[in-house]
């Protein structure tokens, strides 16, 4: 069942177009990535699905209804701001326990959550004496509170460590797992959504360029990837970047990455050796690779602007 | 779960950042000591030859001033600021993932910016009264009520505009400045629209200045054989009617602002 549906949707801040005819159906149970560069209108599709942002155009459904003032779903969602604000002067036991009365929750259910995301030793600090990172944490807890069935946080990880970041996305996996919990994240840290989305959304321009499980977009859109180690990468990549069969080229650290057209890898295989030996380099791998995310993107970006 | 319970937690969080300690017992003391200083001001100064009535409106008036004044600084400071900054640094927007629906969250806002504001101002006030001159109070409860009204009404006129500032803007720093503009401002538009109703002989300003502020009538009605008033005095004199079709008159414009400002934060406001 889908608990978001957006449709045509868009909207314009005066003369900018933010999001401009966006079509997203988010499946229930699934942990969605929805990346994009920046101004790709990620914040603003968020915003009309949450109800703070009405669109111009088009439509968004959430659990059914539409968002905008619907109290009835908001008990159904967990809402993490990149920027989180709370009342300052309250202290984080207390407003959160406030939050609790608020969605009819047992009060215990604010030290839980506390707990959760480690912060029960601030329990009795101000808010506005908590740190940026704390205050993330403290937002987490609190989008957390009623046992939401649907999740959506923008940039949820924003100003943690490293230690609280892979221990949140550990809590992200956990709740999907045991309760259910359905998640749309809005990041640019590609490594971290690859390893919890089963399912990401690339938006550009106000559109979503790329949209499935990542198995099927890797199958769509990282295809014909070849990585070659070589000794003198520089000098081989410019050979091989004239041949008419190269549809991308890029030098790492570990070599030389190039995609291909449809078929053509077995072509590359038989090219390369005579390439190095043309310009006396030294091959010292050359595999078929698979892409990461962040190449994933790339690529969708790459095919979409080319077409 | 009922749908009060959320409310008055948004209440109850907007009554803790609003009047957080020591800021609510500084204005307990201020409107207090301001009612009292000012009242003894005022009862001396009421001219002998007043109606009982009109100085039951002069003890009245004249109590209102600092606590008046302070009554308008701390309504500015909580709609402009306290509601303002919320907007501005998305605690609005936190309050909007809660099962509640927004004109609700505005009344909360308000209730703690207007209503605490008003019920703290007007119960040390009537309590003065009652404490100098029970007499009056108990004679002229219906003339010490429509000095409240009709003074208040342009207070709350502006602490509308300072809302609709404030919402159109989301953010609290220019519609403070506006409305304290606006209020001395007032002052100043009051003595143009004498002067204006004096060099032409007309009571028209005076009418219309008196649906804004409805204490010009309210003063007209009570000082209009007064020789002190810089006015003729045929040129109006208003009955009690009058002056309460005025003071209706401007709680209808201070009604359609804040109507205005809800309809807006309720089917407009995009944060």
């Amino acid at each position: 069942m889908p608990l978001v549906v957006a449709k045509d949707l868009a909207k314009s801040y005066g003369k900018v177009i933010a999001v401009d005819g966006l079509d997203l159906t988010l499946d229930e149970g699934f942990v969605t990535g929805l990346i994009g560069p920046n101004g790709a209108g990620k914040t603003t599709t968020i915003k009309m699905t949450l109800g703070l942002l009405k669109p111009d155009r088009g439509y968004v459904e959430v659990f059914g209804q539409d968002p905008w003032d619907n109290t009835a779903i908001r008990s159904l969602i967990g809402v993490i701001y990149e920027k989180a604000f709370f009342p300052p002067h309250q202290k984080t036991l207390d407003y959160l326990k406030r939050v609790c009365r608020v969605f009819g929750v047992h009060e215990s259910r604010a030290l839980e959550v506390l707990e959760l995301v480690n912060l029960e030793d601030a329990s009795d600090r101000a808010i506005k004496a908590l740190s940026a990172g704390m205050l993330q944490k403290f937002a987490i807890a609190h989008a957390l509170i009623h046992r939401p069935k649907l999740v959506i946080a923008d940039e949820m990880t924003a100003n943690l460590d490293p230690q609280a970041r892979s221990a949140l996305l550990d809590l992200v996996l956990q709740l999907n797992k045991n309760e259910k919990v359905t998640f749309l994240l809005s990041s640019h840290i590609l490594p971290e959504l690859s390893r919890v989305c089963d399912s990401m959304a690339i938006i550009n321009e106000g559109k979503v360029w790329a949209y499935g499980k990542l198995t099927e977009l890797y199958e769509k859109y990282a295809v014909g990837i070849v990585r070659i180690s070589t000794d003198n990468p520089e000098a081989l990549a410019s050979e091989i970047k004239k041949l008419n069969y190269i549809e991308e080229l890029e030098i790492d650290p570990k070599g030389i990455s190039v995609r291909v057209f449809e078929g053509k890898e077995e072509i590359l295989y038989e090219d390369v050796p005579k390439l190095a030996r043309k310009v006396k380099a030294k091959i010292l791998g050359i595999e078929t690779g698979s892409a990461s995310l962040e190449e994933l993107y790339r690529l969708v970006v790459g095919t979409k602007e080319r077409k | 779960m009922g749908k009060g319970r959320p409310f008055l937690e948004v209440f109850s969080s907007a009554l803790h950042e609003d009047y957080r300690f020591p800021i609510l017992e500084i204005f307990v003391f201020l409107y207090t000591l301001g009612t009292f200083v000012f009242a003894s001001f005022g009862a001396a100064l009421s001219p002998q030859y007043l109606s009982s009535e009109a100085v039951a409106y002069t003890l009245t008036a004249s109590l209102l001033g600092l606590p008046l004044f302070i009554f308008i600084i701390l309504i500015f400071k909580n709609v402009a600021y306290g509601l303002g900054s919320d907007l501005e640094k998305g605690i609005i927007q936190t309050y909007f993932s809660y099962p509640l629906k927004r004109y609700r969250i505005l009344t909360a806002k308000l209730l703690s910016a207007l209503g605490i504001a008003l019920i703290l101002f007007l119960s040390i006030q009537i309590s003065a009264l009652y404490v100098l001159a029970p007499d009056v109070v108990s004679q002229y409860l219906g003339t010490v009520l429509l000095t409240y009204a009709a003074t208040l009404s342009s207070s709350f006129l502006i602490a509308g505009i300072v809302l609709l500032v404030t919402l159109a803007l989301k953010r609290g720093g220019l519609a403070l400045v506006i409305g304290i503009v606006l209020f001395f401002g007032m002052s100043i538009i009051g003595n143009i629209t004498i002067f204006v109703a004096s060099s032409t002989g007309s009571p028209l300003a005076l009418q219309i200045m008196s649906v804004i502020s409805p204490n010009f009538v309210l003063s007209r009605y009570h000082y209009m054989t007064q020789p002190y008033v810089p006015l003729p005095s045929d040129l109006w004199i208003p009955t009690l009617s009058e002056v309460l079709l005025y003071t209706g008159a401007s709680y209808v414009v201070v009604a359609s602002l804040f109507f205005l400002g809800y309809v807006y934060f309720s089917r407009r406001l995009g944060l």
